[in-house]
């Protein structure tokens, strides 16, 4: 393995567990994948969209967010929205994000 | 149908077997069509057929896309990879030793051989066991494949997902613990016995000399031989027994289960032969016949032959009765503390 593959991999790995808090917190109110990724991407985090909507349908399964079909401009959308459970989970898991990015900013100080 | 529509449907066709297929492509085709028309506004023209190309190429291959969406791309996953390798090790042990072991009766009961045949013997066994263990490999894999995909993760929990004690570092061993030369010996005897049984019967017998010439007289009659088979299969199943403990080094639920079924099949012989026929040729007319002892002491010594072969069986019997008796009491025990 290169450097650059490594590199690649622990950004990768990084990213990973960031994506559903960010997604998360962008779905208070509802939106579609498309509007979301471009959402996401105007705040400067860029995700993948193989990445990001089987992660809406696994966080849908896993009850953190609620779906429904909505038809605007004789063109069919899904709309994502956190769902209640999910409302109830955001801010623990912002705190625990804070307390990592605390922690990391002292230690990589 | 545009590219669109035929891209969507070429993605559905690579989707897992999971409901919500059809809404997994409805999605994506509406992802699309935003995306697209987005493109569109961007560069300020309609959307074309070049301009869907380019976007198709930048979202990637169907297999890719609907690869995203399988959530389980394992054969066997990381929660069964472990009690898959251990069945896997278990399995083809076994599966070695018996062949093995049918290999060295085919050796024994073909000798003397040629060297060639010898070889040939030799080779067929090897290749046997490679192809065995190869399609066990297989049927296993198929099997915890299945189980990976039908048995809930909740129903499936390791041993070491358990809560672990560190205090159990500290405990005496166990009576549990199996010392290694037990199964060893207890191996290399069963096989001893396997071999003389079934193929040089007629050592085991009286020895008598006159002059320059032995002679014997068979200890075992027909009816014991009639019932050598079924005791060959407790053998082979004890053998097998203990290669498995060789390898796990101590008692465990499944073990002891499979030690008390060998110990009651012996049992059901056992009774068969203390009420069938007399497993003992030697009775007062053989050793009338022998000519060594006269009358009265070949009557003597047959009838206590007699009663003593079968005192001996009923001895062997109740042995092993009290064994399968302590087996089953560990057993529960075992699996009620297990519980706490």
């Amino acid at each position: 393995m290169t450097n650059t593959e490594s590199l690649e991999n622990v950004v990768l790995e990084l990213r990973r567990g960031v994506i559903v808090l960010a997604a998360l917190s962008q779905l208070g109110t509802e939106q579609y994948g498309y509007s979301l990724l471009k959402q996401l991407a105007d705040q400067g985090l860029e995700v993948d969209q193989g990445t990001l909507y089987p992660l809406l349908r696994r966080l849908e399964a896993q009850g953190l967010l609620e779906s429904v079909w909505k038809l605007e401009e004789a063109r069919p959308r899904r709309y994502y929205v956190v769902s209640a459970e999910g409302k109830k989970l955001l801010p623990k898991l912002k705190k625990e994000w804070a307390g990592i990015v605390a922690v990391m900013n002292k230690m990589l100080a | 149908m545009n590219l669109i529509d035929r891209y969507v449907s070429e993605v559905g066709k690579h989707l897992p077997l999971v409901k919500g297929r059809k809404d997994i492509e409805k999605e994506l085709r509406s992802t699309l069509e935003d995306m697209l028309e987005d493109r569109a506004q961007k560069s300020g023209r309609a959307a074309d057929e070049a301009m869907e190309i380019d976007l198709l190429k930048e979202y990637g291959s169907p297999q890719e896309v609907a690869a995203t969406y399988n959530p389980q791309p394992y054969l066997i996953g990381p929660r069964m990879f472990p009690f898959f390798l251990m069945v896997l090790k278990i399995v083809t042990l076994v599966v070695t030793i018996v062949l093995l072991v049918l290999t060295g009766v085919k050796i024994a009961t073909m000798s003397p051989m040629a060297g060639p045949e010898f070889a040939k013997v030799i080779w067929d066994g090897l290749t046997g066991i490679v192809s065995a263990v190869i399609a066990a490999f297989g049927n296993i894999v198929l099997v915890f494949a299945i189980l990976e995909r039908f048995v809930p993760a909740a129903e499936f929990k390791m041993d070491e997902e358990k809560e672990w004690d560190p205090a159990s570092l500290k405990k005496e061993p166990e009576p549990d613990e199996i010392k290694i030369w037990e199964p060893i010996l207890a191996i290399v005897f069963t096989f001893i016995a396997l071999s003389i049984f079934n193929y040089n019967p007629q050592l085991i017998g009286i020895y008598t000399v006159s002059g320059e010439k032995w002679s014997s007289i068979p200890v075992l009659t027909e009816a014991f031989f009639r019932w050598l088979p079924w005791i060959n299969i407790g053998w082979i199943a004890e053998i097998i027994l203990n290669g498995i403990l060789l390898r796990t080094g101590r008692w465990n639920m499944s073990t002891r289960i499979f030690s008390i079924g060998i110990k009651i099949f012996q049992i059901v012989i056992g009774y068969f032969l203390l009420t069938g026929p007399s497993i003992l040729a030697v009775t007062p007319a053989s050793l009338r016949a022998s000519g060594i002892f006269d009358t009265d002491a070949a009557q003597i010594l047959g009838t206590m032959a007699q009663n003593g072969v079968r005192v001996l069986i009923g001895f062997i019997i109740f042995m092993t009765v009290i064994d399968v008796v302590k087996a089953i009491y560990k057993l529960i025990t075992q699996s009620s503390s297990a519980k706490t």
